[in-house]
C-alpha cells in the first residue's frame, strides 16, 4: 500500500508538471467536443478494466499509417451488451465514431462502432 | 473467464452479434452476454408480475426513472443540501470531478484520487449493479464495484454503542411491509464523501434507506441523510430506480487498484 502510494504520489506531481498529458485516472476533460469518425483497422484489443481500449490504425489524409486508440466503459458492461475478450481481433475493419482527444492527441473516446457488415454495436450493458 | 471457452465463443460471435442487434430479447434463451455460460440451467427470464414477499434477491441495476424526473450520475437534488457553517467550510474544502470531466491534478475526490471505497450512500453512483443475497441474520448487498459488501443485520440486533467506524457504515435493517424494507447506516467513516460533488459528513452521519420493491422487477430506493454537525437539516434524496437484471447477467469485478493506475500507453496517445 505504500508503494502504491509514492507511485500514485509520483504520478500526480509528472500530471502536475505535464498538465493533462499524463493522468493516472483520466476523465472526460481529456476529450473535446469534437466528433470524429475514422475508418479503423485494428490493431490491439483490450478487454481490461476499467476501460476497454481498441487500438487501431488509420489512413491519414495524407496517406500516412497513424496508430491510434480508443477508449470504451468497463469490460464488466460490455459483456453484459455482448461482448467477449474475442470481439475484435487484429485486422478487423470497423468505423469508430467519438470525442477527440485535446491537443491532437491521436485517441478518440468511442461512442458508436458500426461493423464492416453495417451493424452499430451495442457500447453498454443490455438490461431488457 | 475459461480459457476452454473460447472458441465456442469464436465461433457463436458473428451469429451471435446478429441475434443480439436484431432483437436483443431475454427469449434469445441462449446467454451470449454476461461473464460467462450458465452451463445446464435452464434459468426462466426475468418476469413481470407482483413483487415476492420480503425478499429483494436477485441482481439490480440503476436505471433512469421510467415515468421521467431528475436523474443524476453525482449528487442527490437539483438544489443541494443546506448546510451548517461547519459543513459549509468542509464543503469548501472538496474539489469535485465535475462528474468525471476533471483531470487529476485538479480533483481531491477520495474515491478516484486514493481508490477510498464509497461510503454509503455515495456507493450507488457507481455505475454498477449489485446483488442481494440473504444469510440467517443478514441481507448482504454485494456491490460489483470494488468488491464492496455490505452486510445488513437483519436478526433484530441495535447499532453497538460507541461503533467503529467503517468505510461502510454498521447497518441493520427490518421489514415494514411485506414490500418494504428500512435500513439504518450508522459510523461511516468521515473521509467518505455524499456524494460526487463533495458534499462532507461527520462521524453523525445517519443513513436511512426506504427500499420499497414495487413489482417483481422494480425497486424504489429512497434515502435521507441527517447529520447535525454538517446538514442544517435531513438531506432526502431524490428517488432511485433499480430494475431486476436478467438472470444471465453475473457480477464481474472492477477494481480501483492498479487498474486504474496505469495509464502508460494511453498516455503515449495524447501526447501524440
Amino acid at each position: 500500500m505504500k508503494a502504491k502510494i509514492s507511485t500514485l504520489g509520483a504520478a500526480m506531481l509528472v500530471c502536475v508538471v505535464c498538465g493533462t498529458a499524463a493522468q493516472a485516472h483520466h476523465g472526460r476533460a481529456s476529450y473535446t467536443d469534437q466528433r470524429i469518425t475514422l475508418q479503423a483497422t485494428v490493431t490491439e484489443f483490450r478487454f481490461v478494466n476499467p476501460h476497454v481500449q481498441i487500438y487501431f490504425d488509420i489512413t491519414n489524409d495524407a496517406g500516412q499509417v497513424e496508430h491510434w486508440q480508443g477508449e470504451l466503459t468497463a469490460p464488466n458492461k460490455l459483456a453484459r451488451g455482448g461482448w467477449t475478450k474475442s470481439t475484435f481481433k487484429p485486422g478487423d475493419r470497423i468505423q469508430i465514431s467519438g470525442r477527440a482527444a485535446r491537443n491532437d492527441g491521436r485517441s478518440v473516446a468511442i461512442d458508436e462502432i458500426l461493423t464492416d457488415d453495417g451493424d452499430s454495436l451495442p457500447l453498454w450493458e443490455i438490461l431488457d | 473467464m475459461a480459457g476452454s471457452t473460447k472458441s465456442l465463443l469464436s465461433r457463436s460471435l458473428t451469429w451471435a452479434f446478429v441475434g443480439l442487434i436484431s432483437c436483443a430479447l431475454p427469449g434469445l434463451g441462449l446467454a451470449q452476454y454476461g461473464t460467462g455460460q450458465p452451463v445446464g440451467i435452464e434459468e426462466p427470464e426475468t418476469e413481470d408480475g407482483p413483487a415476492p414477499v420480503r425478499d429483494l434477491s436477485g441482481v439490480w441495476m440503476r436505471i433512469r426513472p421510467p415515468e421521467g424526473g431528475f436523474y443524476s450520475n453525482a449528487t442527490w437534488t437539483e438544489e443541494g443540501p443546506e448546510l451548517t457553517p461547519a459543513g459549509q467550510a468542509l464543503f469548501g474544502r472538496a474539489r469535485n470531478s465535475n462528474a468525471g470531466g476533471f483531470s487529476l491534478a485538479e480533483t481531491n475526490d477520495p474515491v478516484l484520487t486514493r481508490c477510498y471505497p464509497p461510503g454509503v450512500p455515495r456507493v450507488y453512483f457507481h455505475p454498477y449493479p449489485f446483488e442481494v443475497v440473504y444469510t440467517e441474520r443478514e441481507m448482504i448487498m454485494l456491490y460489483e464495484y470494488d468488491h464492496i459488501i455490505r452486510r445488513i443485520y437483519i436478526d433484530g440486533r441495535d447499532h453497538p454503542e460507541d461503533p467503529v467506524p467503517l468505510w461502510l457504515g454498521h447497518s441493520t435493517g427490518r421489514w415494514q411491509n411485506d414490500t418494504t424494507f428500512i435500513v439504518d447506516t450508522v459510523a461511516v467513516d468521515e473521509r467518505t464523501w455524499l456524494d460526487r460533488a463533495g458534499y462532507p459528513h461527520s462521524g453523525e452521519l445517519r443513513v436511512t434507506e426506504v427500499f420499497r420493491r414495487i413489482d417483481n422487477r422494480n425497486l424504489l430506493l429512497d434515502i435521507t441523510m441527517e447529520d447535525p454537525e454538517i446538514l442544517a437539516e435531513p438531506w432526502v434524496a431524490e428517488t432511485l430506480h433499480f430494475r431486476l437484471a436478467p438472470p444471465h447477467w453475473e457480477l464481474s469485478e472492477i477494481s480501483c487498484s492498479g487498474d486504474y493506475l496505469d495509464f502508460s500507453t494511453f498516455e503515449d496517445f495524447l501526447e501524440n
